[in-house]
C-alpha cells in the first residue's frame, strides 16, 4: 500500500515535470512562498483598513475554498480522469491489473492528492508568513499555529466536498436530504442571529487553542475521509445502457455558434458524465456561497454596492475555470485523426465555454437580486461575464488545452496572477467608485480577443504529442 | 505512377531518444504498404508524422502532395486513419460517434454508409451504447469505421486487426485487398508478418528508428524468401551489429 502511495507521488511528479519540466514544477510552492513572505510585510500596513480578525478569516476562507475546488474525489469513479489521462495509464486506473481493490487505490490517490495539495499549496503559505513573522513582529508561534489551522480550513473543505460528491454519485435523493439539512441548520444559527463563522473550528482554534476543539476537527475529518471512502463505488465498466442520438438535435441547436459539432460533444460529454451538475455544485456554487458568506462578514469595509461587484469579479474568476471542466475529458489524441487543428479545438472549447456562462450570469443576478441590489443586477452580470472572458483568454493562451495540469507550471502561474490581478485590481476600483463604471468592462473584451488569437497561434506550432 | 507518400530524411527524437532517424520512403499510388518492425522501432512515429500529428525533427514527409508538418489539417482531411489506440470519446455513442465525425468532415448521407458498415463489421446491435461502454474490439470497428466512412484516396492505419476476432480479421484483410484494387493506398503498420505477407504489396522494415529494407514483396517470393524469416534474420542482424 505504501509502495502504490509513493509510486503514484513519483507519477504525479512526472506528469508534470514532462509537461514543463521539473524545475517549473518544483518552483510553484516556492512561488506561493515568495508571495505570502511577502504579503507578510504589508500586514502591519493594512491593518488599520483590514483588522487582522478579518484578515483571518480571508485567509482561513481562501483555504477551505481552495480545499472545496480540489476535492470533489467522489467524482472520479466515472470516466473523466480515465479520458484525460488514459493514454498515461495511471497507477489510479490499474485496479484490473493488480492485485489490490479499487478501493484502496482509490484511497492512495486521495492521500497523494492531499499530500501534494499541502506541499504545493498550504505549507509554502503558511512557512512564508513563519519566516516573515520575526519581521512584523509577530510571534514565532502565533505563526507557526497559522499552518495548523490553515492545514485544518484547507482539509475541512477539501474533506467535506469529497464527502458530498461521494454521497451525490452514491445516491441524488440522499445527497440533495443533506444539503437541504445543512443549509437549514446554517439558517437556523443565522436566525439566532449567530454568525456561523465562529462555528467553523478552524477559525476557532485560530482565535483560541483547545485540544478538545483540535480532537473534535480531526474526528470530523477523519469521519468525513473514512465515510467518502467506504461510500465511494468505482463506475461499473460494460453497461450496455442504450441512448437515444442526442448529438443531431444538439448539433442542430449549435449550428449558429462557431464549432458545432465540437460544441456538441462537449455538451454530451458534461451532461451524461454528471459533471455538469456536480461541478457546478462542487466547483461553482458551494465554493461561491461560502465566499460570499465571508465576504458578508466584511461588508463594512466595502462601499454599499462593493459587496455585489466585489462577489460578481469573484464569480467573473471562479466561472473562467470552467473551462477546466470541458478540457478534462480529451486531450488532442481522440481528434488526431480528424482534421482539427489544436486552435480549432481550442475555439471549440471555448464556445461550449461561452455556453456555460449562462450559469455565472445567472448566479450574478440572483445574488444581486437577494442582497437587495437589484438595481445593479445587469452592471455586476456584465463585469462578472467580462472578467470571466478575460480570466479564460488568459488561461487559453497560457495552457491551450491542459489547464488543469499547466496552471502548475510556476511561469504560467505567476503570469496568470498577474494578468488576472491587475484587471480584478481595476476594475475592483472601478465598481467601486461608481457601480455603472463596470460597463467599461466591456472593454476587456479586446485583449480577451488578442489573446485567443495568440493562443491559436501559439499552440498549433506546438506538438500536440503531450501524453 | 503517382507517389502518395514521400518522405525524405525523416526523423523524429524524443529528448535523447532517436525514434525515427533519417527515414526515406516513397509509396506508390493503388500500394498496400507494409510498415513492419519490432515493438518500438518507430512504427507509430511514422504514421503520426505522416499524418501531421507530431512534428518531425529532420526531413520533410509529403502526404498527396501535402506537406504534413505545413498544413496537417489538410493532410487529415484527405486520408482515413486509424489510431495505435482506439480512443472514440466516451460519452458519444457509436452512432453518435460516426455523426460527430461526419459533421467534422462534412460527410453527406451519412445515414446508409453508417447502416452499411454497422451490417459489415456486424455491431449494428452497439450502435446506440456509449463508446466507453464498447469493447475493445467494438471500438476498433467503429475506429475502422470512422477512418474508411469517407472513402479516403489514402489510408494509414496502425495496427488495425490486434483486437479483432480470426472471423473480423479475414474479412477486414478482403476489404482492405479490395480497397487498393479500386485504386486507392494504404499505409499499414504491423507486427504480424504473415498477414503483412498475405495482403501487402510492398513493405519496409524499421528498426529502432532506421529503415533496414524497403522494396516489393513479389521481389522477395521470387527470390524464394519468406517475408517473416527475411524480417527476423534482418532485425537480429542489425540487433547484434
Amino acid at each position: 500500500m505504501f509502495d502504490l502511495f509513493t509510486s503514484m507521488l513519483r507519477e504525479e511528479w512526472r506528469v508534470h515535470s514532462t509537461m514543463f519540466g521539473s524545475l517549473s514544477f518544483a518552483l510553484f510552492p516556492f512561488l506561493i512562498f515568495g508571495i505570502a513572505f511577502m504579503g507578510s510585510f504589508v500586514i502591519p500596513l493594512v491593518e488599520k483598513t483590514l483588522p487582522v480578525g478579518n484578515l483571518a478569516i480571508v485567509v482561513h476562507a481562501n483555504y477551505l475554498v481552495l480545499g472545496l475546488m480540489v476535492g470533489g474525489f467522489g467524482m472520479l469513479g466515472n470516466e473523466v480522469m480515465n479520458r484525460r489521462f488514459g493514454q498515461a495509464s495511471l497507477l489510479a486506473y490499474s485496479a484490473r491489473s493488480l492485485p489490490l481493490s479499487e478501493r484502496n487505490i482509490f484511497a492512495s490517490f486521495v492521500v497523494k492528492d492531499t499530500v501534494y495539495y499541502f506541499f504545493l499549496w498550504v505549507f509554502p503559505f503558511a512557512f512564508g508568513y513563519i519566516l516573515a513573522s520575526p519581521f512584523i513582529h509577530v510571534p514565532l508561534a502565533s505563526a507557526l499555529y497559522l499552518l495548523l489551522t490553515l492545514t485544518l480550513s484547507f482539509l475541512f473543505g477539501l474533506c467535506g466536498i469529497f464527502f458530498l460528491s461521494t454521497v451525490y454519485v452514491w445516491s441524488k435523493p440522499v445527497f440533495w436530504l443533506f444539503l437541504i439539512l445543512l443549509f437549514t441548520g446554517i439558517g437556523g444559527i443565522l436566525a439566532t442571529g449567530l454568525n456561523p463563522a465562529i462555528l467553523f473550528p478552524p477559525l476557532l482554534l485560530h482565535n483560541g487553542f483547545s485540544w478538545t476543539n483540535l480532537l473534535l476537527s480531526c474526528a470530523v475529518l477523519a469521519s468525513l475521509f473514512t465515510v467518502s471512502l467506504w461510500l465511494f463505488n468505482p463506475e461499473s465498466v460494460g453497461s450496455e445502457k442504450r441512448y437515444e442520438d442526442t448529438f443531431s438535435p444538439l448539433l442542430q441547436r449549435c449550428s449558429p455558434l462557431p464549432n458545432p459539432p465540437l460544441a456538441a460533444k462537449d455538451m454530451i460529454d458534461l451532461y451524461r458524465s454528471g459533471s455538469l451538475i456536480g461541478q457546478t455544485i462542487f466547483s461553482f456554487i458551494v465554493p461561491l456561497v461560502v465566499i460570499w458568506f465571508f465576504l458578508s462578514l466584511m461588508d463594512r469595509m466595502f462601499p454599499s454596492h462593493g459587496l455585489v461587484f466585489l462577489f460578481a469579479i469573484t464569480t467573473g474568476v471562479i466561472a473562467s475555470t470552467m473551462y477546466t471542466w470541458v478540457t478534462m475529458f480529451d486531450n488532442f489524441g481522440p481528434y488526431a485523426c480528424l482534421p482539427v487543428a489544436v486552435s480549432t479545438l481550442i475555439s471549440g472549447k471555448l464556445t461550449t465555454f461561452a455556453i456555460l456562462q449562462i450559469i455565472p450570469a445567472v448566479f450574478i443576478a440572483v445574488v444581486a437580486a437577494l442582497s437587495g441590489e437589484a438595481a445593479y443586477i445587469v452592471p455586476a452580470v456584465v463585469l462578472g461575464i467580462a472578467v470571466s472572458f478575460y480570466a479564460v483568454s488568459v488561461m487559453a493562451w497560457l495552457c491551450g488545452l491542459s489547464p488543469d495540469v499547466l496552471v502548475y507550471d510556476v511561469k504560467v502561474l505567476f503570469v496568470y496572477l498577474v494578468l488576472v490581478g491587475l484587471v480584478i485590481t481595476v476594475f475592483s476600483a472601478v465598481a467601486f467608485m461608481n457601480p455603472y463604471y463596470s460597463f467599461a468592462a466591456i472593454i476587456l473584451a479586446i485583449p480577451a480577443w488578442l489573446l485567443v488569437q495568440k493562443a491559436k497561434v501559439r499552440w498549433d506550432a506546438v506538438d500536440p504529442a503531450g501524453f | 505512377m503517382t507517389l502518395v507518400i514521400e518522405a525524405r530524411d525523416l526523423s523524429k527524437a524524443y529528448g535523447d531518444v532517436q525514434a525515427v532517424d533519417h527515414v526515406t520512403l516513397a509509396v506508390k499510388e493503388g500500394a498496400l504498404f507494409g510498415l513492419l518492425g519490432p515493438n518500438g522501432s518507430g512504427k507509430t512515429t511514422m504514421i503520426r508524422m505522416l499524418t501531421g500529428q507530431t512534428l518531425p525533427t529532420g526531413g520533410e514527409a509529403r502526404v498527396l502532395g501535402i506537406d504534413a508538418a505545413k498544413d496537417p489539417v489538410e493532410v487529415r482531411k484527405r486520408v482515413g486513419i486509424i489510431p495505435e489506440q482506439e480512443t472514440p470519446p466516451s460519452f458519444l455513442t457509436a452512432m453518435e460517434y460516426l455523426k460527430f465525425v461526419a459533421a467534422v468532415r462534412k460527410i453527406p448521407d451519412l445515414g446508409k454508409k453508417a447502416d452499411w458498415w454497422f451490417d459489415f463489421l456486424d455491431f449494428a446491435d452497439k450502435k446506440d451504447v456509449l463508446c466507453k461502454d464498447l469493447s475493445r474490439g467494438t471500438r476498433q470497428k467503429l475506429m475502422f469505421t470512422q477512418a474508411f466512412i469517407h472513402e479516403p484516396a489514402l489510408a494509414l492505419i496502425d495496427e488495425p486487426l490486434i483486437n479483432f476476432d480470426p472471423i473480423m480479421q479475414d474479412l477486414v484483410k478482403d476489404y482492405l485487398a479490395g480497397y487498393v484494387k479500386s485504386g486507392n493506398t494504404i499505409f499499414l503498420s504491423t507486427h504480424i508478418l504473415e498477414v503483412a505477407e498475405e495482403i501487402c504489396s510492398e513493405f519496409a522494415i524499421l528498426h529502432k528508428g532506421k529503415l533496414l529494407h524497403a522494396g516489393p514483396v513479389a521481389d522477395l517470393k521470387a527470390e524464394g524468401g519468406h517475408l517473416p524469416s527475411f524480417f527476423l534474420s534482418l532485425v537480429r542482424r542489425d540487433h547484434r551489429v
